[in-house]
């Protein structure tokens, strides 16, 4: 590393960014379980990248990586089992690299990347999406590690940086609108929906349909959590016409539905999801009738990673108290509850997945994966 | 961050909302519970799940939204001071302020500290109290929220605590050290508590008259743990200055504010239904506590997720956590059960069998061993074939092979032990002291040294005790094994008995300690109490819902004869003073209700007082007619006195009355006052009726010398009666008319 003569403040250091003050917040939000929930875990960790980013001292593309790898490491750490904090880390240094690209290249990196096959995907590997937009004509003036002035760099390269976290910011804001364009193409007239939980996408999808369509949804109660008694309520309120059942009926009803519509928590590389508990059972009685499995969830979702721990359960447990009254002083001592959060659910098992980016089968979840991350940041 | 807008912008009126929410814990355990472990450090340093149990305090009061925390400290104040500093809430990001206080050495019970509090004027609106044994994810935010809300309508609502619904046979619901709440069920207002201790046991819970006779409904508990979670108002440290005398939160204060009559101030409960919150204030405590955490009870508060210590552990099916560094080296064919904690660097070695346990980091477990229910620090080295059973075992501990380890014993850091050695259940074990003054580095800092000498004064003694022959603890050893049997002096009164406690050793599986008769090899003392009767109405009590308690209506207590009549002495001369300077009956009363709580007496003994007092004012003179006119002036100025000492109660006054009379040289006299009494309207014809009636008048269970002057008396009332009887028929023969 070259320094300047008149000796700069010295870049950030990764680790010294991973100890600020709204990185130690945040993670121990996510430790206390204070942030929960996908969207909103990805939403505070795109506020806390781009506010590192913008107070970042950086030389060069390989430090202002570093800060926010190490950034998303130290959030990772803190609730592996919020994915979409590895996966808005994933994005955001996808979107960085893109615009560094574009903005030190500039316009003859299209020549690159041109006749796009199947028979050269592994050979190509990365497959990169061409930045259309043109937004800067900073391009010339960026210089890496520059002796007169190091900041330069950074001062060149922030204004687009930003731009890019907000497309990400706005992409997850909109992602229900998105998810749910399509709705009336997925839901028919006098069909009937089964779903369990409370998913906010889910809502949003068949609140979307309901405008253009007329069916009923069956929504399983969803047991011990009862998600599925708001998700109820809420749609009844719309109009929609509703039946709350309890989830030991979710197999009986199962030949009357026509289609199953779950939310994820995460979608896995394989192509399989982490889903809220009870999602492995309707998707199993609906595979015993044949019933389509359709998945919605925002691209946020997707995660590099593989279910590698437990075959049913996701590894995430709660307390049994919801299962095991505390007040049960003679069993507390002699039972053991599981309690998971989230079921694997295999991906034979799901018929589509719905995104805010199209609809797509699992078994091209690692296609989207590749376009969506950069393959050096599946281990951040 | 979003939370804390939405609040703001819907109290933006209330500016108390705002304030930083400020908690208090009191780091010490003000007794001695964990000995020997706790003789080289404070007991809140102690590992629960490889976490100090302090920094568990303060990740429960963290989940709860508190910014300030005020740290009391006393018994090796500058190790927890050290780790406070060391510890990752010193960090800037950590968004809670941690003030450790050092208090003084005189600091001998939650009282003082709270004296000490006041004294430095430490807090400024409502705060958080809490133990710091405390582990909990209970949302105390939201109590204050309902505390402070009840503080807009009704000021005297001083405290708030938090308890939680468990069932009366629970692990985690220590009953030697438990208590009976009182509460009026639709405010939860505690209207009367009551400790619970398992020696001397506790078979009947008395309840004031008052509290059943004013509230419609009340709900008497027995099926709650107290969590020492306090939402105190600031008038609670000055309350605890102004009474000198209270030294415990809950026996002394809580009890003290519910019976007084002056201070007037209310204590309510908040019953958690959902969350978790239990103290490790004892061995048994910290074996249930921990076995708590590591079935995730205390979610989001678990190893996996949100460990205070900041370790990183993996959960695997049957709750097994093992570190994620995969540092740990487990044997091929060793055993880990469900509900285990394995530390970062520990080896286990082959048929090693760990079962429901805490294993420390850098721990090393030799071939053979078998571990259960058992929390071993970290550095300790167990050899081979050795067992440990329901046992604490203290950091850098070795064992040599062949060691067996019952139920209950307790070893300190450092000892070395065996190899061959069979210990009793409940042993205790700690180094040799010349021991630990060679290997204690030097930096340990001077102001321990009166804590030091204390204890070294305490080891002396037993060292001195300690036969090495009658107890070989193996070839090698540098520990001391203390003597089991309860101290020389000691008051049965007191919580911290020696019977009591040892109900609250890890390993005491009499949950209920009348119940279960204590096993021989548990018990070296011998049973002198007449236990057999009284345990069974305990048991009785306890296995039964909470209304169900034998209810006791207060009672002459026939001990402490000095006492009482200490009591007696004062009263007359209370009202002497009274007579003497003409007080008014309001200003004598007020001095009365004070001498009451002063001797803790109940109200019958304050009216046999009065009454006596009153009797004697009155001049004895002849003749009949001035008799009755001075007799009339001391009613009337006088008799108003004793309805003003709990409440009206008519039949008990002519008791009284008599009970005086009986024994007084103004036996003669006793017609004339009853007559003025009548006239006055102090008493009516049904309470003369009444009383007439009743065993007492008859001088049921009075000494034989007295039975005449009983008999002469109700005769009296017999007349009285028949007066009555006769103008009744006057009256209805004139109304025949």
């Amino acid at each position: 590393m070259t320094h300047g003569h008149h000796h700069p403040p010295q870049p950030l250091s990764p680790e010294e960014a991973a100890n600020q003050r709204i990185v130690e917040v945040l993670a121990s939000k996510l430790r206390r379980r204070q942030v929960v929930g996908s969207r909103a875990a990805a939403l505070e960790t795109l506020l806390v990248l781009r506010q590192v980013i913008a107070k970042a001292r950086f030389w060069n593309i390989d430090q202002l990586v570093a800060i926010i790898r190490a950034v998303g490491r130290r959030l990772v750490d803190a609730q592996p089992n919020e994915h979409a904090v590895g996966n808005t880390v994933r994005k955001v240094l996808h979107h960085i690299r893109e615009e560094y690209h574009t903005a030190s290249k500039g316009a003859d990196t299209t020549a690159t990347s041109k006749n796009y096959s199947i028979a050269k995907f592994v050979l190509q590997g990365q497959p990169r999406k061409h930045v259309t937009t043109q937004r800067s004509e900073t391009k010339a003036t960026l210089k890496e590690n520059d002796a007169e002035d190091p900041d330069s760099f950074a001062r060149g390269l922030k204004p687009v940086l930003m731009e890019a976290i907000q497309d990400v910011l706005d992409e997850l804001e909109t992602v229900y609108d998105n998810v749910s364009k399509n709705a009336k193409d997925h839901i028919h007239s006098d069909e009937i929906i089964l779903t369990i939980g409370m998913s906010k996408t889910v809502e949003a999808f068949l609140k979307a349909a309901a405008h253009s369509r007329k069916y009923t949804v069956i929504v399983a109660e969803t047991a011990h959590r009862y998600g599925g008694r708001e998700m109820a309520k809420s749609l009844s309120s719309t109009g929609i016409s509703t039946f709350l059942v309890p989830d030991s009926s979710i197999y009986a009803l199962m030949s009357r539905v026509n289609k199953v519509i779950l939310g994820a928590h995460a979608i896995l590389a394989n192509g399989g999801m982490f889903a809220i508990t009870g999602s492995l059972l309707a998707v199993t009685a609906a595979r015993a009738h044949s019933t389509p499995v359709v998945v919605c969830a925002g691209q946020f979702k997707l995660t590099p990673l593989w279910n590698l721990y437990h075959e049913y359960g996701a590894l995430d447990f709660g307390d049994p108290s919801k299962v095991l009254g505390f007040n049960e002083g003679d069993l507390v001592d002699k039972v053991d509850v599981v309690n998971p959060y989230y079921d694997y659910v295999r991906p034979e098992l799901i018929d589509a997945f719905i995104t805010n980016d199209g609809d797509h089968p699992p078994s091209s979840v690692y296609r989207l994966l590749k376009e969506t991350y950069d393959d050096e940041d599946n281990e951040l | 961050m979003a939370q804390k807008s939405a609040a703001a912008g819907k109290e933006h009126l209330i500016d108390s909302d705002e304030e930083v929410l400020q908690a208090v814990v009191l780091a010490d355990s003000f007794n001695k519970r964990f000995r020997p472990l706790t003789t080289q450090k404070p007991r809140c340093l102690l590992p629960v799940c490889n976490a100090p149990l302090l920094d568990w305090t303060f990740e429960s009061l963290a989940l709860a939204g508190v910014q300030e925390i005020f740290v009391v400290c006393r018994s090796h104040a500058s190790q927890v001071k050290k780790a406070i500093k060391d510890s990752k809430w010193s960090k800037p990001g950590s968004g809670i302020k941690i003030v450790p206080i050092m208090t003084a050495k005189e600091t001998f019970s939650p009282g003082d500290a709270m004296r000490d509090i006041y004294t430095r004027g430490l807090v400024t609106s409502d705060f958080v109290l809490v133990m710091g044994d405390l582990i909990s994810n209970i949302r105390i935010d939201e109590v204050v929220r309902v505390h402070k809300e009840r503080r807009k309508t009704n000021k005297d609502a001083i405290m708030t605590m938090v308890v939680k619904e468990s069932g009366v046979q629970h692990r985690t619901r220590i009953q030697a050290d438990s208590a009976v709440f009182v509460l009026q069920p639709e405010t939860s207002e505690c209207l009367y508590y009551e400790p619970i201790s398992g020696h001397p046991p506790t078979t009947t819970v008395r309840i004031p008259r008052e509290v059943l006779a004013g509230h419609s409904e009340v709900e008497i508990r027995n099926d709650l743990i107290d969590c020492s979670i306090d939402i105190c108002s600031v008038e609670v440290p000055s309350l605890f200055q102004d009474n000198f005398d209270y030294s415990d939160i809950r026996r002394d204060f809580v009890h003290g504010v519910l019976t007084s009559d002056l201070l007037m101030k209310n204590v309510y409960c908040y019953v958690a239904t959902e969350g978790y919150a239990a103290r490790v204030k004892d061995t048994k405590s910290y074996d249930s506590v921990s076995k708590d955490i590591l079935s995730r009870w205390t979610f989001p508060l678990v190893p996996d997720d949100n460990h205070p210590g900041g370790h990183l552990y993996e959960q695997l099916r049957g709750n097994k956590y093992l570190p994620k560094d995969n540092s740990v080296s487990l044997a091929r064919t060793c055993k880990i059960g469900n509900n285990t904690l394995i530390g970062a660097s520990s080896k286990l070695g082959e048929n090693v069998q760990v079962l429901s346990s805490v294993v420390g980091q850098n721990c090393v477990v030799d071939s053979g061993t078998t571990i259960r229910d058992a929390y071993i620090f970290d550095g300790t080295k167990i050899g081979a074939n050795c067992t440990v059973t329901s046992s604490i075992i203290g950091a850098g501990v070795t064992i040599l092979d062949h060691t067996y380890i019952p139920r209950g014993c307790l070893i300190a850091d450092g000892v070395i032990l065996g190899p061959h050695v069979t210990l009793k259940p409940f042993d205790r074990l700690t180094k040799r002291r010349e021991a630990i003054a060679a290997s204690s580095e030097p930096s340990k800092g001077s102001n321990e040294d009166d804590d030091q000498e204390e204890e070294d004064s305490d080891l002396d003694e037993i060292e001195a005790g300690y036969d090495a022959e009658a107890y070989p603890l193996g070839q090698g050893s540098n520990a001391v094994l203390w003597p089991q049997g309860p101290p020389e002096e000691e008051d049965e009164d007191d919580v911290e008995n020696h019977k009591n406690l040892s109900y609250m050793r890890i390993g005491d599986d009499s949950w209920d300690p009348a119940v279960l008769d204590r096993d021989e090899d548990s018990d070296n003392e011998s049973e002198t109490s007449d236990e057999g009767e009284s345990s069974d109405s305990f048991a009785y009590s306890a296995a039964s819902s909470a209304t169900s308690l034998p209810l006791g209506v207060p009672t002459i207590p026939t001990s402490d004869a000095i006492a009482e009549s200490e009591f007696k002495a004062e009263v007359t001369q209370s009202l002497e003073r009274a007579f003497a300077e003409d007080h008014s009956v309001d200003n004598a009363a007020v001095e009365l209700k004070t001498l009451r709580m002063a001797s803790n007496v109940p109200f019958s003994r304050v009216r046999e007082a009065v009454v006596a007092a009153i009797v004697d004012r009155i001049k004895i003179v002849d003749g009949a007619v001035p008799q009755r006119k001075e007799i009339a002036t001391v009613i009337t100025r006088w008799g108003p006195l004793i309805d003003q000492i709990g409440g009206i109660d008519a039949v008990e006054t002519i008791s009284c009355l008599q009970l005086h009379c009986a024994q007084s040289p103004r036996l003669p006299i006793f017609g004339q006052i009853l007559a003025a009494l009548y006239q006055a309207d102090f008493v009516d014809e049904d309470d003369i009726r009444a009383w007439h009636a009743s065993p007492t008048a008859m001088g049921v269970g009075q000494p034989e010398s007295r039975q005449e002057n009983y008999q002469k008396c109700r005769t009296i009332g017999s007349h009285m009666i028949q007066q009555f009887d006769e103008q009744e028929s006057e009256e209805d023969d004139d109304d025949d008319e």
